[in-house]
């Protein structure tokens, strides 16, 4: 019972605080000043990287909201599910179905008012850890810290009490309306686990991933993206809802042995579809979610390489500062050169001003590099054309700011082909902006060598200007600093929410184990030693953990077609890409650590003498 | 025996379980009267349908077919919410396996029928009910902290508070020790002596013989009726029941 109640404790607790830090840093980084004395380029720059926190931290919030929904209300429908006996009694010497509801619905509020009077203080050590983690990765500025709200405590509550009386509502329904007989013995409609509202989220939820999957494609790169990003969510709640159909399938398949122990643990796990199905519902979460958006990530950066090595056409790269185009076409050697000096810019619609980045170009030689079908040509005077980083309507007029400099309303004349690379939202016909801005502006040259030119003389030549690398080797550092910056987005995404659906995992096991004292005991008695039935907990602790490990992988999988059909869609060519190291690393978290819990409460189950365990009736 | 002299009354009951060949009659066209202010005992072999049978008569079990009444209340018809005020008001049940509340002390539970029907039970109430029982002195302790006789008789105690119409015991004796055994069926007979309706399932002939009649099933029908009967000759019954015909 204390363990029931302490469980569902520490979910709200740690849903809220999870919840409550990743608002307050959003609304922080949201409400961020630039720091005084900053150039006009400086404040753009560090506007643009201010969007991005915010968006970044959007996700992550999105995140903490579904998994604290998803992880509290599972954990109070097992926990209900789990006092059926008590719900029976109560029935039996005259409890009504009202009052089973109500004291069910009481106890929520209550819980989730306790919880969420823990989970604001525990909430500002999460925000601590996350705003380090956030700066650490360096996706805020150093100094970057999480403030305090007043109203934040309405939200903390609010949040707790809601999903927790939210999570008890349908199992209080249900375990008021089932027969007090059957569920004391456990038979009829009390032992039936695929109940109606599961059949129904499993079908609805499995439609929304397919949706979108489907509609993934036709997002470009950047919606489709997204979708494919979000689809590890309805496809997570889909396999938790309809598991109990597949975790003792699957745990059936399992080799567990013909011993004894393997018997035992098979029965186990059929016989206690709702508990295995109740342990297996955050691993599913954990997988699906961090699987799921790391591989499609990797999938979409690597395309992205691919693509950008595909569609890059130079021998050497030069990177320097300031305007150097006519310096490095000058170079004996030198065929051609796109040179690209890059420009904070804003783009005003109407009140919304949004921070872009803009390539000042050579409209020719920037198509030849990159292989822009149909050149530039129109780009040239006052216009400028959308960059392959989207964003910039491809027709019509837009306000571009400069930094110090309005250019008011201009053309957009063109418009190069978004790619899953992304880059520069706007690019700028020389000319337009003045040379003042430009003189310690970023540059790159993609250079072309003359046929039967010497690379190595013009790379000496070229070294004077600024630093050279061969394209390939400029690819492969690209590409790297791409995925590091992935991996990065996933880690301060995924990071403490993974935790909290791995805390959820055990949370599920120690509730289960609390129930099993007899069934150990009867064990014991039937002529088990506690060695055995403490290996048979783990062996079937084992096999629900690989069951949800695998159903997290097929609603992992949805991430990955959609990814899959995107880059196809955008790229012309497929590419799919599995973290290995990271599945692994799951793989082997989550067996160790249900098979360290399940063991724990077992061996703690099974501590006092068995025949203690069955006199103590209640 | 008209209706009015009947604590319960079947009339062509039938309960089955299962489905197509596999389907078992528990219980067969049963009609029957157990008469108010009787302790009446229902026994039979293992299987007979015994249990199902008092299941249905306390409106625990939906009947396949026929009519239960509770005095003149037809429980057949009855929705949820009247059987669950009937439970709180008419019914009391007695369990083999005691089926306390394991968290609430003897007291709490005793009044927990009580407060379910929203009222508030005084303490004298409980202790008194209590004190029927012999228990007067364990108020505050938990089941567990108690003798399996001690907490059946927290059980008989918190079905006797509402002071019900009928008391339905299904093998009240089955988990206990002859000599706890006899003090709970001590205190059943003085309950019945007073006028308390008691329909009560057991398979033990000492407790079927401080009955008044003894009820034989097999197969899920009425196959005898005895009264007055003393434990040898309830006990020659059975075991004729269960060697066969």
């Amino acid at each position: 019972m204390i363990a029931l109640f302490a469980g569902s404790l520490l979910s709200v607790t740690l849903g809220v605080a999870l919840v409550q830090s990743s608002l307050l840093l959003l609304i922080t980084a949201a409400t961020l000043d630039p720091p005084p004395g900053l150039g006009a380029a400086a404040r753009m720059e560090f506007a643009d990287n201010v969007t991005a926190a915010v968006s970044m931290l959007g996700i992550i919030l999105g995140m903490a909201v579904f998994l604290a929904g998803f992880i509290i209300s599972s954990t109070f429908a097992f926990t209900v599910a789990q006092r059926r006996r008590d719900f029976a009694l109560l029935r039996l010497v005259g409890a009504g179905r009202g009052q089973v509801q109500r004291r069910l619905l009481r106890e929520a509020l209550l819980l989730g008012a306790l919880g969420a009077a823990a989970g604001v203080p525990v909430g500002l050590l999460v925000m601590a850890a996350q705003a380090a983690l956030m700066r650490h990765l360096g996706f805020v500025p150093a100094g970057f810290e999480g403030r305090w709200r007043m109203w934040i405590l309405g939200v903390s509550f609010g949040t707790g009490i809601v999903l927790a009386v939210a999570g008890a509502m349908v199992a209080a329904r249900r375990a008021a309306r089932v027969q007090p007989l059957e569920a004391l013995r456990d038979t009829g409609a009390a032992a039936r686990v695929m109940t109606a509202t599961r059949w129904i989220a499993g079908l609805i939820f499995t439609g929304g991933a397919l949706a979108l999957i489907i509609v993934a494609p036709v997002g470009g790169p950047g919606g489709g993206a997204a979708m494919a990003m979000n689809v590890p969510l309805p496809a997570a709640v889909a396999a938790a809802a309809l598991s109990p159909l597949f975790v003792p399938l699957l745990g059936r398949l399992l080799p567990t042995g013909s011993g004894v122990i393997g018997v035992l643990a098979r029965a186990n796990l059929w016989d206690a579809r709702r508990r295995s199905a109740s342990v297996a519902a955050p691993l599913i979460v954990l997988v699906a979610l961090v699987v799921g958006t790391a591989a499609a990530g990797a999938s979409f950066t690597d395309s992205g390489i691919d693509e950008l090595k595909r569609q890059t056409r130079a021998d050497l790269v030069v990177t320097a500062t300031g305007p150097v185009g006519a310096a490095v076409a000058a170079v004996p050697g030198v065929a051609s050169a796109s040179t690209e000096l890059s420009v904070p810019a804003t783009i005003v619609a109407g009140e919304d001003s949004e921070a872009v980045s803009a390539l000042v170009i050579d409209p020719a030689a920037y198509a030849r590099a990159h292989s822009v079908d149909g050149g530039l040509t129109a780009l040239q005077g006052r216009a400028v054309a959308a960059g392959p980083g989207g964003d910039v309507p491809s027709s019509g007029t837009v306000n571009v700011t400069l930094p110090d400099l309005d250019l008011g309303a201009v053309p957009v004349v063109a418009a190069v082909p978004s790619t899953i690379s992304g880059g520069a939202n706007l690019l700028l016909p020389p000319g337009l902006v003045p040379a003042g801005l430009l003189a310690d502006a970023p540059a790159q040259s993609f250079v072309t060598l003359a046929p039967g030119a010497s690379a190595d003389q013009v790379r000496a030549a070229l070294g004077r200007i600024g630093t050279v690398a061969d394209a390939g080797t400029w690819l492969r550092d690209d590409a790297a600093s791409r995925s590091d910056v992935n991996n990065k987005i996933m880690v301060a995404v995924m990071g403490l929410g993974g935790l909290y659906a791995l805390i959820g995992v055990v949370n599920s096991i120690v509730i289960g184990a609390a129930a099993r004292r007899r069934e150990f005991a009867a064990a014991r008695v039937g002529g088990l030693t506690r060695g055995q039935v403490l290996r048979a907990a783990l062996v079937e602790s084992s096999a629900v953990t690989v069951a949800g490990v695998l159903l997290g992988g097929v609603a992992a999988a949805g991430a990955l077609i959609a990814a899959a059909r995107t880059t196809s869609a955008v790229t012309g060519s497929t590419t799919v890409s599995l973290p290995w190291t990271l599945i692994g690393a799951v793989c082997a978290v989550a067996l160790i650590v249900t098979g360290t819990t399940s063991l724990i409460t077992s061996w703690s189950a099974t501590r006092p003498a068995p025949i203690t365990q069955l006199a103590a009736r209640e | 025996m008209t209706r009015e002299d009947a604590a319960v009354t079947l009339r062509g009951i039938s309960r089955s379980y299962g489905r197509g060949n596999a389907a078992v009659r528990a219980v067969d066209n049963v009609t029957l009267a157990f008469p108010r202010g009787a302790w009446t005992a229902v026994m039979g072999p293992s299987g007979s349908g015994k249990s199902t049978l008092l299941h249905c008569a306390a409106g625990l079990e939906r009947v396949d077919e026929g009519q239960v009444l509770l005095g003149d209340t037809d429980l057949t018809a009855a929705r949820d919410r009247t059987l669950t005020e009937l439970r709180r008001t008419r019914i009391g049940f007695v369990f083999q396996s005691f089926n306390l509340i394991g968290s609430m002390t003897a007291a709490q539970n005793v009044a927990l029928p009580l407060r379910l029907a929203g009222q508030r039970p005084s303490a004298a109430v409980v202790r008194d009910t209590l004190a029927s029982v012999g228990l007067a002195d364990r108020a505050r302790h938990r089941p567990r902290e108690l003798s399996g006789g001690q907490q059946q008789r927290v059980a008989l105690a918190r079905a006797m508070v509402t002071r019900p119409d009928v008391l339905f015991a299904d093998e009240p004796t089955g988990a206990l020790d002859s000599t706890s055994a006899a003090v709970v069926l001590d205190m059943m007979r003085q309950m019945a002596s007073n006028g308390q309706s008691i329909v009560m399932v057991t398979h033990d002939p000492l407790a079927a013989a401080r009955a008044d009649a003894v009820i034989f099933l097999r197969d899920g029908r009425v196959v005898d009726r005895l009264a007055g009967a003393s434990a040898g000759q309830v006990a020659a019954r059975l075991t004729a029941l269960e060697v066969g015909p």
